[in-house]
């Protein structure tokens, strides 16, 4: 039995389909990308696995019980949802000191994960003046007070900036590293790319994919080709010109779904000299576009998991 | 269930809210009874014990009370606190629970410094004091309106979650409606839960020369309002969902 299992769930509000049929796990050790555009149906399929929503039909279980079935549940699951909020006057560590009691934590597990989260020092302020990210690391501690064997992330790098980005991608990997199951959420991709093992894409409430980060990276599409040149702006207007997909990224050019060699003939034929050519796998950007488009043929399934 | 209580006072006590709330309580009580007993000639010895049954704690401790939950709304902290407690029926019965104690301490604080500095004008200005038996018997009504609407305000809290509207509500009903409604129909006006009832449990008279409803009958009425109160919140918080 996985640490997270979703069966077939399904979350309809009044005539809006939010979630369809949607079933996958979350295994121990891992992390777990639960990846898609905004209004997916991401945060509606979080908040009925936490017992925030009820389903319509499907399970979204825990160790095979519900969220509410839960003994102690802060000692089984912690959770950073979007809209993680405090009441503005109270101090960051009267937050957590509430929790503790709540889940029946001693005092000094509180002052353990102040020091995790490395808030020690702003503790005793009152959050209406802790910024975003300090924000962001409070909901961490609290989701990490029970010390429990899953988390749940609701697009947990929302509003970091970039070293803040880069602490909770550090945390999170240390947390599945220590065996915990770890389900992140996020339209961000390509933050997410460099912190799951795992990946889970859904659109408009219906699976798309799932499996393994290189399973779901593969697939049968032709390959980008990644290419520098000297005069990279005019080879940019003349792919596009052309009807190709580019991304620029500084002085390199991603050249989307043509292989190298055809880039190259591309290339001679207008004249640019290039300095750099080379085949690259599709992206999880372009897989997750191709994925997250409307649906041509039934929902891509490469992994085994679920 | 004693964690979540635990929780809950703790709640209480680690906000500004409750001491501003106590200290406006405190010195509005304090300032009427010192102008009643200034200002006034001779007491009857019932209009002597019904000074101290000015306490501005239930007023205060209803406001309170509805914060108590439909603040979790206006601060968006009710996710947090429903993933802390997913057993929505015993989080509520420990938020009435703590704002009946919380209700009850504050009519405390209350009640015995204006009977203390009540007492002691009394005694300077030489009009009729109060026993000690009598201020006994006002203490305890006292804290049990208190308590009963902590415990009220709770779940209207719980219905209207838009706070202001919760809050001037109860409001218009305790200085409009009650008033009104006991002046022009005492039989049903007195069974009113914000002022009429509870005045049945002081034993006072407002607004009506009909007798108020005897006390054990007034806290058979608060109990039902509450009750019904607390079932239709109860509802309410099962079946939402937290989008």
């Amino acid at each position: 039995m996985a640490p997270v299992e979703i069966r077939e769930l399904t979350k309809r509000f009044a005539s809006v389909e939010a979630v369809k049929d949607l079933s996958f796990d979350v295994e121990p050790g891992r992390v777990t990308g639960f990846l898609g555009p905004n209004g997916a149906g991401k945060s509606t399929t979080l908040r009925a696995l936490l017992g925030l929503v009820r389903p319509t039909a499907g399970t979204a279980t825990f160790d095979g019980r519900q969220y509410e079935q839960l003994e102690r549940p802060s000692t089984h699951v912690g959770a950073v949802l979007e809209d993680a909020a405090f009441h503005p006057g109270r101090s960051g560590r009267n937050h957590l000191r509430v929790l503790a009691v709540t889940g029946g934590h001693s005092q000094r597990r509180v002052d353990e994960v102040l020091e995790t989260v490395d808030l020690t020092s702003a503790a005793d302020r009152p959050a209406k003046g802790y910024s975003m990210g300090m924000r962001q690391r409070l909901a961490i501690a609290s989701a990490l007070l029970g010390d429990p064997q899953i988390l749940i992330l609701d697009e947990p790098t929302n509003g970091l900036d970039p070293p803040g980005i880069a602490w909770m991608r550090e945390l999170v990997r240390r947390q599945a590293a220590d065996g915990r199951a770890v389900l992140i959420s996020s339209h961000l991709l390509a933050e997410v790319a460099q912190s799951v093992d795992d990946v889970v894409i859904i659109a408009k409430g219906r699976l798309r994919a799932r499996g393994t980060l290189e399973q779901v990276l593969g697939g049968d599409e032709v390959a980008s080709t990644e290419v520098r040149a000297r005069e990279i702006d005019r080879f940019a207007h003349a792919l596009e010109a052309a009807g190709h997909r580019v991304e620029r990224n500084g002085d390199t050019l991603l050249v989307l779904g043509v292989a190298a060699e055809q880039v190259g003939e591309f290339a001679t034929r207008e004249g640019v000299t290039l300095s750099y050519i080379a085949p690259r796998g599709r992206s999880l950007e372009t897989a997750f576009l191709a994925l997250t488009g409307e649906p041509e043929s039934p929902p891509a399934d490469p992994g085994a998991a679920g | 269930m004693s964690a979540l209580l635990r929780a809950e006072l703790l709640k209480l006590r680690t906000t500004r809210t409750f001491v501003a709330l106590v200290a406006a309580a405190l010195l509005l009580s304090l300032l009427i009874v010192v102008l009643i007993v200034l200002l006034s000639d001779e007491f009857s010895k019932q209009e002597a014990r019904e000074i101290f049954t000015s306490d501005f704690s239930s007023l205060f401790i209803l406001v309170l009370g509805i914060m108590g939950l439909s603040g979790e709304w206006r601060h968006r902290t009710i996710t947090g606190t429903f993933l802390a407690a997913p057993e929505r029926m015993r989080l509520l019965t420990a938020k009435v629970l703590a704002y009946a104690a919380a209700g009850a301490l504050l009519s405390l604080i209350v009640t015995l410094s204006i009977m203390a500095v009540g007492s002691l004008l009394l005694s300077i200005e030489d009009k009729t004091t109060v026993g000690i038996s009598d201020l006994a018997d006002v203490l305890w009504r006292n804290l049990l309106v208190a308590a009963l609407l902590g415990a009220l305000g709770v779940c209207i809290g719980g219905l209207l979650r838009n706070q202001v509207v919760a809050i001037v509500g109860v409001l218009v009903v305790s200085f409009v409606v009650e008033p009104t409604l006991v002046g022009l129909a005492p039989d049903v006006g007195k069974y009113g839960p914000l002022l009429n009832a509870p005045n049945g449990i002081i034993g006072i008279n407002a607004f009506s020369d009909d007798k108020p409803l005897d006390e054990a009958v007034a806290v058979l009425v608060m109990l039902g309002w509450i009750g019904a109160l607390f079932a239709l919140t109860a509802q309410t918080l099962r079946s939402r969902d937290l989008v």
